[in-house]
């Protein structure tokens, strides 16, 4: 199976290159039979990738401990589960599995339209293609996850051999999450693959600007999506597992997951500006190069150990081929934009100052200031000891100062950006937009600064969230209450019915709700609190509302780990409320250590207890308590995140079905069935 | 099985020396738990705020004692008086600029602090710009940039006809 899959590489290499030398051939020629057989070539890539990446997962399943890769990964007692997740733990395995997810897009592209834009697809395909090749050169001649495993013999020469065992799966991966986690930002960076190639396909084909913005906005939206999950579930890990009472610690890898999605959200926004106003043509081309190019600079940092990070794989030789890839593309993208930026002028000015489109700029602005702000906060290790010798930390409280201003204003431009209308916003509609929402805000704030909310960051982020939401739930109420007139509806029915009817606007809504959420959540950290002890049977301690009693522990083998586990009660008013198990987990295999932390989550906060381990000077079982505020609105606001896209990427259902047989007021005129007030006064989507 | 490794648990517990200090005895203050959270644990093992030293994955995944070691030294220079500043230059000197968990205020690491402001007045500088700019503009007239005679409005007109004739969503 290592030869099935090492052929299956190489072959899917050579189909690259066929697919990427003749599709330029197809577009100067424009011969059909190379424009198909470049087609064709770039389906066969995506499915010989399939085989290898399967080919790879045979090996993990039938323990084959004579492949290298297999052997530092895996072990006969590995669960079934993990050994799917095995194949992204490492750095090869990792490279192929990035290579797997962009030819599922790729696949999925070249099948949805093989008999569609003719002319602009051997432009994306090309494109599509060259990123393949480079992963691929990776997985073949630089990284290739099929090696086989071999001892230096006596004589110099290198001695094949099979190993009865593994090495095993490092424990902290060893988590229901990182079988989910990883796909899911892997898919978001391999996503925006596509956004990319039809942006600079459309360049290099000189199409005016308009076209690759319809044909990719839902790919972009499922990338967003991916990314956006890939984020979120990976902060969840890091609570559930590493332990330390926190889920984001600015670490360069979660940075580097956190730049595409902040460029990306900005394209998702500024795009609107080309759709409705034809403007910001180059910017948006021009952001979608930046997102790729983020994803792979992304991919870079963790792979490439250039920052010092808990998930990099320290390989030198690696980075210097992502360097050269990057300075590839921006070169590219640069030659394409001068070549052909005369297509993409803009065509409208604009007509106030207090309009949607200068909200969105200012939108673009904060991501893109947010964005630049990680990167080089991130990257300043590296520059300080370039120029003074002496590599300086920017730990979380520099990224914190810098990033929660930032992510204020921009959960204020959250509440005002939707609410102002395109051209033009009158003062009227100012107050009749804002006036009842900050009224809202002032008061809840008021409410959380009596309820001891007294830290000023988190109680101008839960001003800000009340006001949003407000803002949010006056336009579905609003919106609602016209359908319910005209249907005699229920406001909930009327509402997911006006949902519905315009599924991207509304789905829109339901995210910046999501976003809010989130926001409520990191409010909360302020709060945050811990204590640790040494405890012995019977001892008790402390946090908040809670006393914390250790009733027992165990041990516990399993197949792959024995897990000693501590046995606690939680009590609350001199009541029992719950017990608690956090475990630790020696693994038989590695010397690392799994924790299983428990928490017992409310939307007040969290008890989140760790058993940290044995002292090591007095053998007591450590127990460290947090009580984290508001937690759980983090994770409640991400699945609306994920709701709100999904609802955005329907098709609209069309007004007419439900309006048929309501009455049409005479000299009305009525749009997706609503008054022309209720529509112009947004006049978008 | 499981119940003999749950009696030894048990027992080891049991066994313990009774008169333990807790932690909790050596609870330190807010403040120094906040200055805990400006200097890096030194052990070389976690990279972790001082405050929040914990190893994943390791046996023991609390707090080390260096971690522990560095947290009573602040403490200890607290109760002497000592400003946050002269505490953190007291571990600058003891370990290099490597112990600060973020960037000091001061000679290189200024730079880091400065650029965020610099990139939103930039940025800011440049929005302003544009819509100024898109004021003045008159639509829907076709001006290229810095004055060179660009493709014509027909060309582009014409383009743009046919990306619709060639695409479908």
């Amino acid at each position: 199976m290592d030869v099935f899959g090492s052929f299956a590489l190489i072959l899917a290499f050579v189909c690259a290159v066929y697919a990427f030398a003749g599709g330029i051939g197809a577009i100067v020629t424009r011969h059909p039979l190379l424009v198909k057989s470049t087609r064709q070539a770039g389906i066969a890539t995506c499915c010989l990738i399939f085989l290898a990446t399967f080919g790879l997962e045979y090996l993990f399943f039938s323990d084959n401990f004579a492949n290298a890769y297999v052997v530092s990964h895996s072990n006969r007692d590995l669960a079934t589960f993990y050994k799917i997740a095995a194949l992204w733990s490492g750095q090869e395995g990792s490279l192929l599995f990035w290579s797997f997810l962009l030819s599922v897009y790729v696949f999925s592209v070249l099948i949805t339209y093989r008999n569609k834009n003719g002319e602009l697809m051997p432009y994306v395909g090309v494109v599509m293609a060259g990123v393949q090749i480079f992963f691929l050169t990776l997985n073949n001649f630089v990284a290739s996850p099929f090696k086989a495993l071999a001892v230096p013999g006596a004589n110099g020469a290198m001695n094949l051999v099979a190993r009865a065992d593994g090495n095993g799966l490092t424990p902290l991966l060893q988590y229901p999450e990182m079988v989910i986690h990883p796909p899911n930002l892997y898919a978001g960076y391999t996503g925006f693959t596509i956004p990319f190639a039809f942006a600079l396909g459309a360049l290099l084909a000189r199409y005016p600007g308009e076209k690759w913005i319809h044909l990719t906005r839902k790919w972009t939206m499922i990338a967003w999506m991916f990314q956006s999950m890939g984020i979120l579930l990976g902060a969840h890990w890091a609570y559930a597992v590493l332990g330390w009472g926190g889920y984001w610690g600015w670490d360069p890898v979660e940075n580097a997951s956190l730049l595409p999605w902040l460029t990306g959200t900005a394209f998702l926004h500024s795009v609107m500006m080309q759709e409705k106003r034809g403007m910001m043509k180059v910017w948006n081309v021009w952001l979608v190069f930046t997102t790729f190019l983020l994803c792979i600079l992304g991919t870079f940092l963790t792979r490439s150990g250039v920052v010092s990070s808990v998930h990099a794989f320290a390989s030198s030789k690696i980075g210097s081929w992502f360097t050269s890839f990057l300075a590839i593309i921006l070169l590219v993208c640069f030659a394409a934009y001068v070549k052909n930026r005369d297509y993409l002028k803009s065509e409208n000015q604009l007509d106030a100052i207090v309009s949607r489109e200068s909200s969105f700029l200012f939108n673009n602005l904060m991501l893109l200031v947010a964005c630049v702000a990680v990167l080089s906060g991130t990257l300043f290790p590296v520059f300080s000891e370039w120029f003074t010798g002496n590599r300086i930390s920017v730990g979380a409280p520099f990224f914190n100062k810098v990033n929660i201003p930032i992510g204020l204003l921009l959960l204020f431009l959250t509440g005002v950006g939707p609410l102002l209308a395109w051209r033009k916003t009158s003062t009227e509609s100012l107050k009749r937009n804002f006036g009842l929402p900050l009224a809202i805000g002032i008061v809840g704030g008021a409410v959380a600064f009596a309820l001891g909310f007294r830290e000023f960051y988190s109680l101008v982020c839960l001003i800000l969230c009340v006001f949003v939401a407000s803002t949010i739930a006056l336009e579905f109420y609003r919106g609602a209450k016209v359908i319910r007139a005209r249907s005699g509806a229920s406001l909930f029915t009327s509402a997911v019915d006006l949902t519905m009817r315009n599924t991207r606007r509304y789905g829109g809504y339901i995210v910046h709700m999501g976003m809010v959420l989130v926001f409520i959540g990191l409010a909360g950290a302020a709060f945050n609190r811990d204590t640790q002890k040494e405890m012995q049977l019977g001892s008790t301690m402390q946090i908040g509302p809670y006393t914390l009693v250790l009733q027992s522990a165990d041990s516990r083998p399993e197949r792959n780990y024995t897990a000693q586990r501590m046995i606690i009660e939680v009590m609350r008013d001199n009541k029992s409320l719950m017990m608690l198990y956090p475990e630790k987990r020696r693994f038989v295999t590695t010397v690392e250590n799994g924790t299983m932390v428990a928490i017992y989550s409310t939307l007040k906060e969290d008890l989140y207890v760790v058993f940290a381990g044995q002292s090591p000077d007095t053998q007591l079982p450590v127990v460290h308590a947090y009580l984290n505020p508001l937690v759980k609105w983090i994770w409640l606001g991400g699945a609306v995140v994920v709701l709100g896209t999904l609802v955005a990427l329907l098709p609209n259902r069309r007004a007419v079905l439900v309006l048929a047989g309501a009455q049409q007021p005479a000299g009305q005129p009525l749009a997706h069935g609503l008054p022309s007030s209720v529509t112009l006064r947004e006049g978008h989507d | 099985m499981t119940k003999a490794h749950s009696i030894a648990a048990i027992t080891m517990l049991a066994m313990a020396p009774l008169l333990i200090v807790p932690l909790g005895a050596q609870q330190l203050s807010d403040r120094a738990k906040q200055v805990g959270t400006k200097i890096k644990c030194m052990c070389r093992g976690c990279d972790m705020p001082a405050s929040t030293c914990s190893h994943p994955g390791g046996a023991f995944s609390g707090m080390c004692d260096t971690a522990k070691a560095m947290l009573k030294e602040v403490d200890q220079q607290i109760a002497k008086g000592e400003t946050d500043d002269q505490i953190l230059q007291a571990f600058v000197k003891a370990y290099g600029t490597q112990v600060y968990t973020e960037p000091p205020k001061s000679g290189f690491s200024l730079v880091a602090w400065v650029l965020p402001s610099v990139y939103l007045f930039v940025g800011a500088g440049v929005v302003v710009f544009v819509i100024s700019r898109w004021r003045k503009r008159l639509a829907p007239q076709v001006t290229p940039a810095g004055g060179t005679p660009g493709i014509s409005a027909e060309l582009l007109e014409r383009a743009r006809a046919r990306a619709s004739r060639e695409t479908q969503d």
